[in-house]
């Protein structure tokens, strides 16, 4: 009873924190929505015949553990935004004596309880959206009703939400270190440079070998799955491991070359923790992988299947592979937008009197803000930029191809990549100190 | 307007200001002279309204009622309860030091970025930046500290890299709230005399906020304020009571 009063007094809505409340809430809301259209979406495939299933739930099942990730990333930056706005009143009930699991329990609980009200608010944009998603269309027809899900599903989604949203919750807390004075960020432990060569190594000779025998093996539908699947994955983790390096490289070069305060605010922003720099953008890297992976794949069949039309369900594969494609691209993207203006929004109050500071000593916002801006995008740009190359490398066979047989369909998919850059630009904006900072007085 | 004992009318002339903040009243009616050179202590109880003087006086934000005018030596007057809020930052970076209790130094930036950066806001190149900001740091005794970032300075050290920034610009008044408020006495009276040397002591005005009558007692005049209405003004050896000094 205590703790549930303590997260509500924490919770309920209340003047002081409404931009990082409305942030958090409308990032679950988003969020929700999105999954329940993937799955409305995924749910439809059902009615085709079985072998088109074969083929098509495996690819839509892909798209929806695509989600996961993040899902999650966005759910623990917004406990951790949640936590950061509550800062002072979470550090004034540990001075009154609550323990750290007392604490944690009333943050999990006031997470949880904003999950809930942004996922039911989720369900509500994912009726409003569902006309507009039963236009798209698979195997030459509309989706149509089949996006609307059984009312089952959607209790399902709301407690998964939730659900997910308090694991994330407890996550992101371990990071924070909640101090009878202070709430302060804790810093993670890199993993050693030789663990990290190796897997690298390792993983991009198995990637190789991967894409190199791709042509040998295209034969088949499956296996061409599979070979994509499992290179995403390897991809993931050597992105993982190579992304915090890149982007210390990048922002030491901007570091040398800076002019500007701003330029030199970024580059040093970004270079006090590359690897949290990269955390929030590596959603745009995965991005750029699905999109030359996927994008190449979809042109190829595109072009191989223009040439043999076999009247089945086959002939519809490379459009609606390409559907999937640019789906993917447009969830992922939004995801990051949103985690992005949620993290950048929980930095700016974090430096609240340090900004509110420098205008007194005469900087202006725009300054500021030109730096915060510019120490996300110069990763996001790096990182969409690199992976965009890298992926092309890999497979530079089936990419060739694709850029000679089907231009329209990679040039879709380039254009795609840099709306998505510019949504993540966007969303930013409601972390700008002088409007967020205004808000709090 | 009247020439003082400087030669130079005053620099700053605030005339009846007022700022209340709801039901608080913290500036009633204060009209104060700061001459160029002179060092002007504030002192008064907590809530008196010392901060919110000086961020009126530094057009930080501007009061509800009165008028503060500007005499800058060889810049017109200027009105700075006129001025937009634009305006007024740049005139703060260009034209006004300042050092605070924490410093506001940037943690990410190293100490001659951090000085740097208050040159490099108004338009200077990076080098001459840098370069000048080195030889700031090493006039204030922080040779050798130039790269070191705001977590590997002591609270001493990084009071001085605040100082070299305000000083840096040529600003020729400089405003400081409690910079000694965070420091241990001894170390406290170093960065005064410091700080009396980077401004006084190059004929620059001093403006600084104190509860420490010893910080206080160095400076060449001291206004006490008492429920946002000055008490008292007294200069070096002189006092004159009663509020209303013109
Ligand atoms: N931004 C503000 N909002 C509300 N009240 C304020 C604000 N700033 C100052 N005050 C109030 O004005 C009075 C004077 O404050 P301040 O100038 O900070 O005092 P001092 O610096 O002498 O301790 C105090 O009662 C304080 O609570
Ligand atoms: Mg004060």
């Amino acid at each position: 009873m205590n703790i549930l009063h303590f997260a509500w007094l924490l919770g309920r809505p209340a003047k002081t924190r409404l931009a990082p409340q409305v942030l958090t809430v409308s990032a679950y809301a988003l969020v929700s929505a999105v999954m329940l259209i993937v799955l409305g979406g995924a749910y439809s495939f059902t009615r085709f015949e079985a072998e088109a299933q074969g083929t098509y739930l495996p690819l839509a099942g892909f798209a929806v553990v695509l989600l996961i990730v993040p899902l999650m990333v966005l759910g623990s930056a917004a406990a951790r935004l949640s936590a950061r706005s509550n800062d002072r009143a979470l550090s004034s009930l540990r001075l009154l004596g609550a323990t750290g699991s007392q604490i944690r329990s009333v943050a999990i609980l006031q997470a949880s309880g904003t999950a809930l009200v942004g996922a039911l608010a989720g369900v509500l944009l994912y009726l409003a959206c569902a006309p507009l998603a039963s236009l798209i269309s698979f195997q030459g027809s509309p989706i149509g009703t089949a996006i609307y899900l059984p009312v089952w599903v959607l209790v399902a989604a709301v407690f998964a939400v939730v659900g997910l949203s308090a694991i994330s919750a407890a996550v992101g807390l371990r990071k924070l270190m909640i101090t009878p004075l202070a709430v302060a960020t804790r810093r993670s432990v890199p993993v050693p440079r030789w663990i990290r060569a190796a897997i690298t190594v390792g993983s991009i000779l198995v990637l190789s070998l991967l894409f190199t025998n791709l042509s040998q093996v295209a034969q088949s539908i499956a296996v061409v799955l599979i070979v994509i699947l499992g290179g995403f994955g390897l991809g993931m983790l050597i992105l993982n491991l190579v992304g915090p390096y890149l982007v210390s490289k990048v922002a030491q070069s901007k570091l040398k070359k800076a002019q500007t305060p701003q330029q030199l605010l970024a580059a040093r922003m970004i270079l006090e923790n590359p690897a949290e720099s990269w955390r929030q953008v590596s959603g745009v890297a995965m991005a750029s992988f699905v999109a030359v992976i996927g994008g190449s794949g979809a042109a190829m069949m595109n072009a191989t299947s223009a040439q043999e039309a076999t009247n089945t369900w086959y002939d519809y594969l490379p459009a609606d592979v390409l559907t999937g494609v640019l789906l993917t691209l447009a969830i992922t993207f939004i995801c990051v937008a949103a985690s992005s203006a949620i993290t950048q929004s929980a930095s700016t109050l974090d430096n609240a009197e340090l900004y509110s500071g420098l205008h007194r000593l005469g900087m202006d916002w725009g300054t500021m803000n030109a730096a915060r801006v510019k120490s996300l995008m110069v990763p996001a740009l790096a990182a969409s930029i690199a992976f965009a190359i890298a992926s092309t490398l890999l497979v530079l066979p089936l990419a060739g191809m694709a850029v000679i047989f089907s231009p329209l369909t990679v040039l879709t998919v380039i254009v795609a990549v840099l709306l998505g850059l510019v949504l993540v630009r966007i969303s930013i904006t409601v972390a700008e100190p002088a409007r967020l900072l205004a808000s709090r007085e | 307007m009247l020439e003082n004992s400087f030669g130079h009318p005053p620099v700053l002339h605030a005339q009846n200001l007022y700022r209340s903040f709801g039901a608080t009243t913290a500036l009633n009616g204060v009209s104060l002279e700061i001459s160029l050179g002179e060092s002007l202590a504030i002192m008064g109880p907590s809530g008196s309204g010392k901060s919110t003087l000086l961020h009126a006086l530094a057009g930080i934000e501007l009061p509800d009622a009165g008028t503060l005018l500007l005499n800058l030596p060889g810049q017109p007057p200027l009105n700075v309860q006129e001025l937009s809020d634009r305006a007024r930052t740049k005139l703060r970076r260009g034209s006004f030091g300042f050092v605070f209790q924490s410093g506001l130094l940037i943690p990410e930036l190293t100490a001659e970025e951090n000085v740097a950066m208050s040159l490099m806001i108004n338009g200077v190149p990076r080098a001459a930046a840098i370069a000048q900001a080195d030889q700031a740091l090493i006039a204030l005794g922080l040779a050798g500290m130039e790269q070191r970032r705001m977590g590997q300075l002591s609270g001493g050290q990084m009071q001085r890299v605040a100082i070299a920034r305000a000083q840096v610009t040529g600003a020729m008044v400089v405003f400081a709230d409690e910079p000694t408020g965070a420091l241990d006495s001894a170390t406290g009276a170093e960065v005064l005399e410091t700080l009396l040397d980077c401004t006084v002591g190059q004929g620059k005005s001093l403006v600084m906020v104190t509860h420490d009558p010893s910080v206080a007692a160095q400076c060449d005049r001291v206004v006490k304020l008492h429920d946002g209405q000055l008490i008292s003004d007294s200069r070096r050896g002189t006092s004159v009571s009663g509020g209303d000094v013109r």
